[in-house]
């Protein structure tokens, strides 16, 4: 092992080390500009032609070239111009190049799809590429946003600043489906398990592009990415310099329906980039956002179940035991006659007994403690933060070191198994990267700090016992009894004894916002569970070190060949308040390897196979291989299928939680320990569901299992209409297996189990895997047609379907059946083509959203986001927007319980934008 | 034709912008559920209804002049009332002071003048029950179905305390009954509940078993027999007979022996004790007639060996129910029931009760005793007290003088 080590260490050396001895000593000085509207154009590539001598313009179009001698052939390149090709005779000149603006179609380079660059136009597999310029030109007030509007693409909407977008269904505020790459790193908050790139990211100004894998994408970017990867790549300062301001001022929670008065949304956000030499430069980036986020204020009643639950009619007035879905603290509920009236009717006065039996017709009297809403109980400031930078030096013409920085903070809402409220969430991430073009070396870390994160459900249940606890002689739930009791003696109807018993037991409840609640409901929100709190403790890490060696140069010959491999260390620190980690961190190895060979038959045929071994500690190795063709009809024009598997293992929260949700009811890992832990020899496990059904069963857990997915594709991607139509079509069928999903448990409160047990017994949420096999299929279709005068229009439909879904199985898919975008816009039209536009429009299908926080039909949603924007003239690509995102201001959810969004109206100024 | 082209595309454009504008103006809010609508129950209240019925005119003057109208008119509560009908009414009135043979406005200028407001509210709040009872819901169970009245009985006093209440025992054993008074119509639904007719005035307790059983001069062999079984108990503890019989809360029937019965069976009992102990039989017999002859036999420390506390206490359990029974619930064919000896002899069967209809009343019952020959007669009567021996109605319990003393072995 130590002799290939120092090979390698050899091998990379030498990489390094061959540095060009020749001489340079003429000098071009150019300036590169847009041919219609005479703007410095910055960041176009300028290489010798037949060499790989070259550079970058800087923010004003100008660019430093030294080269051998002259004359020289420049290429000259940019996407969304045409190539021009410049012969340079003399030196002493400024050499201008006018930059033509191209209008065709399809042009872009991806890397996710092979881990190599090439054009969109030939990816074996699907994916979608957002640039700068879509970006730029797009409406939505969050560049995070725009990856919305890509072809079968579902979003799931937590808060203002937290969105979790997935393709192919299985979506959730927090998935765990689907990763996010940040600059090649894992985005997913280690302990939390969700990627979180739309809070702790790139800012919008560093963002050079986003590129989107549908489907499963294991193969090359290992466990996850069942559902599809998400890679956004930040600016390099080699290429893009200068200093770029955008201050985006705008209004939300306006019109009749709003959810609070309207308030301001501020969103200032800079980037500063240096080439110092021509092997050194920096960046820093900052931005800040600040607004008061949208709410979740389903105020509906919800019949609340171990797995699954359903909303149902009934209001606080109405029904007893009201559990409001965005109403936290009526989740504890009592059955009063068992709970407290029995207990007179039985001692107290036995008098009573029959009357105490037969009250509400003798079924149970079901009540529930006073909630407080959602707006109640977070704070309605959200705020991000971020903050990067990078150093980088290029350590040789074709290998550069870089050393970056990403850190953020902020509030926001997520949604788990209840409402989270991220308070001062912090999470940082950490690289050092070496990239040749050959090889690459990265070494990063993800630091993550929950800071004063906590369950709003818990943390209100809580608060409710610290005013007046529920139980005892004299607590919340005895008063209502009796007081509901002395009223029905007194006459008064049911609905009316209800009245008054909840306005009797809540004498002295602390009214949200006074002084007496915030101090209360601070104090038990700033505890960490284990002590009795709903504080989450959570500073766990990931550590990565990954890297892969493209042996073309050596095979290609043959056969083009990629290998790489990664090595990653979990280190869950929860202090015992979300993992079982009360005695010290957890810590979780995974190691992978793959190699990736493909070749070009006869220019008409690429064929591409890969593979890769994954092993996580505590579970066995995975292979998950792909293969892919790439037929070629003609140029640009090609007809795709693949194979491709992926796989995730268990997250660490499925492996490792050890969580009170209160009432009893504790989500746990699937590790073995904690049937030790929970004594499951002594107490065994019963299936809750059949035992509230009035079944006993027996529940046997097992070791979990990686849930895996094998998919076919098949799409054509092509360009036709002199390469002004753009049609990208895709179908698929796929199988999941070893489903991992949740069984609710119990265990006794006494010495053997029994039907009271489903109220006394403690439930225990145990991960499992599915013994059903699931299917998904779909398809795709997008079509984008550029028209003349800048106009250009796309549209797109997609559609995804779950199949074969066991009766009772809750599968979470999540995605509506069909889904469609439209967009029109012009990204230049009017006097000097300074004026642009965009309108976007968004369908999506009605569907049954199901989620452990709750499930509920979901009726469709139509949103229509615009923007109008004028170009500066003498001013360095400074950009006026005025923007809408659900202009209409038709207020929506994609989620049961998650926050309800409704229009942002927003103006932008942004200097040195491109 | 450039011209034209050019038209069409931005047309085209607008109707595309113009799609997408109006679809986006319609998106709906997720499923509601209609809030439910509290509305007053439709038709007559309780009081409105009675006020219809000419037979119940009576009654609806003791509910007037008790001021319970507006309670019973407000259709935000709910009861079950007991109505006496004027048949009914007038027994009452008589019974109270009223003269008899009048006209019936002469009764309801009785009630208007003599009735107490207080009383008037007593008598119509114990004849209310806070719920809607049809006789569907009523058990035929033994013995009846208690429910708590409307009238609490330490309203106004310092021991105030709101779940506190009188009870009533509906029962539909026999026929349809409230206590041991036959309903006369049944079921008759207002908006807010439902009206019963009594064929005559369940009138409210006043008294605790013990306050008769103590007063009661044919009794006082029960209650030596009694304060013997307390030998040693506290009497402010439940453990005390003395206690259960004086308080609110238990809920009892006492099969009360007669005197004599005590006398005839302690007098044997004696006897044979005696006879055991070498003395001459007819010189035992009068021994023991002289000893049995007073109720100071349960404290004559002479026969302590005899009556143990243990024993007595056997004995007088042996003719208390831990349930309210009146006659009219007792099986027509005899079934065996425990007593509250059962809590400490688990296993014993109990006594035997049954009793007899002659039309809709009960003609006669017994009880019998596992160790005794025969059965023991109930002696009906159940008039009032202080002379009524059947169906004594205490807020505590009921009393039925019986004629053997039971023997549980």
């Amino acid at each position: 092992m130590r002799k290939v080590t120092s090979y390698l260490v050899t091998f990379l050396l030498a990489n390094i080390i061959t540095i060009g001895a020749f001489a340079q000593n003429v000098t071009i000085n150019g300036n590169v500009r847009n041919s219609s509207t005479k703007e410095g154009s910055g960041a176009v590539s300028v290489i010798v032609k037949g060499e790989d001598n070259g550079t970058f313009t800087d923010d004003k179009g100008n660019f430093r070239l030294t080269v051998k001698k002259l004359p020289v052939t420049l290429l000259i390149s940019s996407v969304g111009y045409e190539i021009q090709e410049v012969t340079v005779s003399n030196a002493t000149a400024l050499t201008q190049v006018e930059f033509k603006p191209s209008s065709a179609l399809g042009q872009e380079v991806v890397v996710a799809a092979n881990r190599v660059p090439q054009k969109i136009m030939e990816s074996p597999v699907s994916i979608e590429r957002v640039s700068a310029a879509n970006i730029r030109n797009s409406p939505v007030a969050s560049y995070y946003d725009v990856v919305t509007s890509l072809k079968g693409v579902d979003v799931t909407t937590s808060s203002l600043t937290f969105k979790t977008p997935t393709t192919r269904g299985f979506n959730g505020s927090g998935n765990t489906r689907f990763n996010q790459l940040v600059d090649g790193m894992d985005n997913q908050a280690p302990g939390l398990n969700f990627s979180v790139a739309s809070i702790i990211g790139l800012s919008e100004l560093d963002v050079d592009n986003m590129e989107l894998l549908s489907g499963a994408s294991s193969a090359l970017y290992g466990a996850g990415g069942m559902n599809g990867t998400l890679l956004i790549n930040s600016k390099n300062p080699f290429k893009y310099q200068g200093l770029s301001v955008l201050v985006k001022e705008g209004l939300m929670h306006t019109g009749a329906n709003s959810q609070r008065a309207a308030s301001p949304y501020h969103n200032w956000s800079m980037r500063w980039a240096k080439k110092v030499s021509n092997k050194f430069a920096f960046k820093i980036n900052a931005e800040l956002l600040q607004a008061k986020d949208w709410q979740g204020r389903d105020y509906r009643n919800y019949a609340r179940a171990a797995t699954g639950g359903s909303v149902k009619a009934g209001t606080r007035a109405s029904d007893p035991n009201f559990d409001g879905i965005n109403i936290y603290g009526d989740e504890t509920t009592a059955e009063i006659r068992s709970a407290v009236l029995n207990a007179i009717g039985a001692s107290a006065a036995p008098f009573l007994k029959n009357f105490i039996d037969t009250l509400n017709g003798g079924a149970p009297i079901n009540v529930s403690r006073t909630g407080y809403t959602e707006k109640e109980v977070t704070n309605p400031n959200t705020v991000n933060f971020k903050l990067s930078g990078s150093l980088h030096y290029k350590i040789t013409p074709h290998t550069e070191a870089t050393f970056a920085a990403y850190w953020g903070t902020g509030n926001t809402v997520y949604t788990g198994s209840e409402r989270y409220s991220l308070k001062d969430f912090k999470m940082g991430q950490y690289k050092l990267e070496f990239i040749n073009r050959y090889w690459s070396l990265r070494a990063y870390t993800t630091q993550e700090n929950a800071g004063e994160s906590y369950n709003t459900t818990v943390a209100t249940r809580l608060f409710n016992e610290s005013w007046k606890p529920s139980g005892g002689a004299t607590g919340w739930f005895s008063q209502y009894s009796q007081t509901y009791l002395a009223l029905r003696l007194a006459g008064a109807t049911n609905a009316d004894a209800h009245t008054g018993a909840r306005a009797q037991s809540d004498v002295g409840r602390p009214f949200a916002g006074s002084a007496q609640f915030t101090k209360a409901y601070d104090s038990i929100r700033k505890k960490p569970i284990k002590t009795g709190g709903a504080l989450l403790l959570d500073k766990s890490d990931l550590y990565s070190l990954e890297g892969t060696y493209n042996l073309t140069h050596l095979t290609g010959k043959w056969v083009d060949m990629l290998i790489g491999g990664s090595y990653k260390q979990y280190v869950l620190n929860s202090e015992g308040t979300l993992f079982a980690d009360s005695t010290g961190s957890i810590k979780i190895s995974e190691y992978g390897a793959y190699m990736q060979l493909s070749r070009k038959i006869m220019d008409r045929l690429h064929l591409t196979v890969s593979g890769r071994y994954d092993k996580n500690e505590n579970f066995k190795g995975r292979v998950t291989p792909r293969a892919t063709a790439l037929i070629k009809i003609k140029e640009n024009n090609n007809f795709r299928v693949s194979y491709q598997t992926a796989y995730r293992f268990p997250s660490n929260q499925q492996q490792f939680i050890n969580l009170g949700i209160g009432s009893n009811v504790f989500l746990i890992g699937g590790n073995p320990g904690f049937r030790e832990f929970y004594n499951f020899a002594g107490k065994p496990v019963y299936d809750f569901d059949a035992l509230r059904a009035g079944s006993i069963t027996a529940f046997n857990p097992q070791n979990l299992k990686p849930e895996s997915l094998s998919s076919f594709e098949a799409g054509f991607k092509g360009l036709m209409m002199q390469n002004k139509l753009l049609v990208d079509v895709y179908g698929y069928y796929g199988t999941y297996k070893d489903f991992l999903g949740r069984k609710v448990t119990v265990q006794s409160a006494g010495s053997a189990i029994a039907l009271s047990d489903t109220l006394n017994g403690r439930r225990l949420s145990i991960p499992v895997n599915s013994t059903d096999k699931v299917k998904t299929y779909g398809f795709g279709l997008s079509i984008d047609y550029r028209l003349p005068w800048n106009f250009t229009i796309g549209a797109n439909v997609a559609s995804d379907v779950l199949k074969n879904v066991p009766t009772n199985f809750v599968a979470y898919f999540n995605a509506p059946k069909y889904k469609a975008n439209v967009n029109l816009g012009n990204s230049g039209f009017g006097p000097g083509n300074r004026l642009g536009f965009n309108v976007a429009y968004r369908y999506q299908g009605a569907f049954l959203y199901q989620g452990d926080f709750a499930t509920g039909n979901l009726p469709v949603v139509h949103t229509l986001d615009a923007q109008v924007s004028l170009k500066l003239p003498k001013a360095n690509k400074s950009v006026i927007k005025l923007g809408a995102t659900n202009l209409l201001n038709q207020y929506y959810y994609n989620a049961i319980g998650n926050s309800q969004v409704g229009g942002l109206y927003y103006v932008s100024f942004g200097y040195n934008i491109y | 034709m450039k011209y034209i082209a050019k038209k069409i595309k931005i047309h085209f454009l607008l109707a595309i912008a113009a799609m997408m504008f109006i679809l986006s103006a319609c998106n709906k809010n997720v499923e509601q559920f209609a809030t439910p609508v509290v509305v007053a129950p439709a038709g007559l209240a309780l009081g409105e209804t009675i006020a219809t019925i000419a037979d119940d005119s009576l009654y609806y003057r003791m509910i007037v002049k008790g001021g319970m109208l507006a309670t019973i008119n407000n259709k935000s509560n709910i009861f079950t009332m007991y109505v006496p009908n004027n048949a009914a009414m007038r027994q009452f009135l008589v019974a109270i002071g009223a003269p008899p043979g009048q006209p019936d406005a002469v009764y309801s200028g009785f009630i208007t003048a003599f009735v107490p407001a207080a009383t008037a509210a007593s008598i119509v709040s114990y004849n209310m029950i806070p719920q809607s009872i049809t006789t569907a819901s009523v058990p035929s169970t033994f013995p009846n179905w208690f429910y708590p009245t409307h009238l609490n009985p330490t309203t106004g006093t310092p021991g105030f305390n709101p779940l506190v209440r009188l009870l009533t025992f509906p029962s539909t054993r026999n026929g349809n009954w409230v206590n041991n008074i036959p309903l006369l119509a049944v079921n008759l639904a207002a908006a807010n509940g439902v009206i019963h007719t009594a064929a005559a005035m369940p009138a409210p307790p006043q008294k605790v078993l013990a306050q008769r059983i103590f007063a009661d001069a044919d009794m006082t062999y029960l209650a030596a027999a009694i304060q013997r079984a307390d030998s040693g108990v506290a009497p402010t503890t439940s453990a005390s007979l003395v206690w259960v019989l004086s308080n609110f809360g238990p809920n009892i029937t006492v099969f009360a022996p007669t005197n004599l019965a005590f006398q005839q069976l302690l007098t044997g009992q004696i006897t044979l004790a005696l006879i055991a102990q070498g003395v001459p039989p007819a010189t035992a017999a009068a021994q023991a007639a002289v000893l049995a002859s007073t109720p100071a036999v349960f404290s004559n420390p002479a026969l302590y060996p005899v009556l143990t506390p243990t024993t007595v206490k056997g004995i007088v359990v042996y003719h208390l129910l831990g349930t309210r029974a009146f006659t009219n619930n007792f099986p027509t064919t005899a079934t065996s029931y425990q007593t509250l000896l059962n809590s400490a002899v688990p296993s014993h069967p109990g006594v035997s009760l049954t009793c007899t209809f002659t039309g809709p009343f009960v003609s006669a019952a017994t009880i019998k005793g596992i160790a005794n020959p025969t059965a023991s007669n109930i002696l009906i009567n159940p008039t009032p007290e202080p002379n009524g021996t059947s169906d004594q109605f205490f807020v505590n319990g009921t009393i039925h003088k019986i004629d053997q003393v039971l023997r549980p072995q």
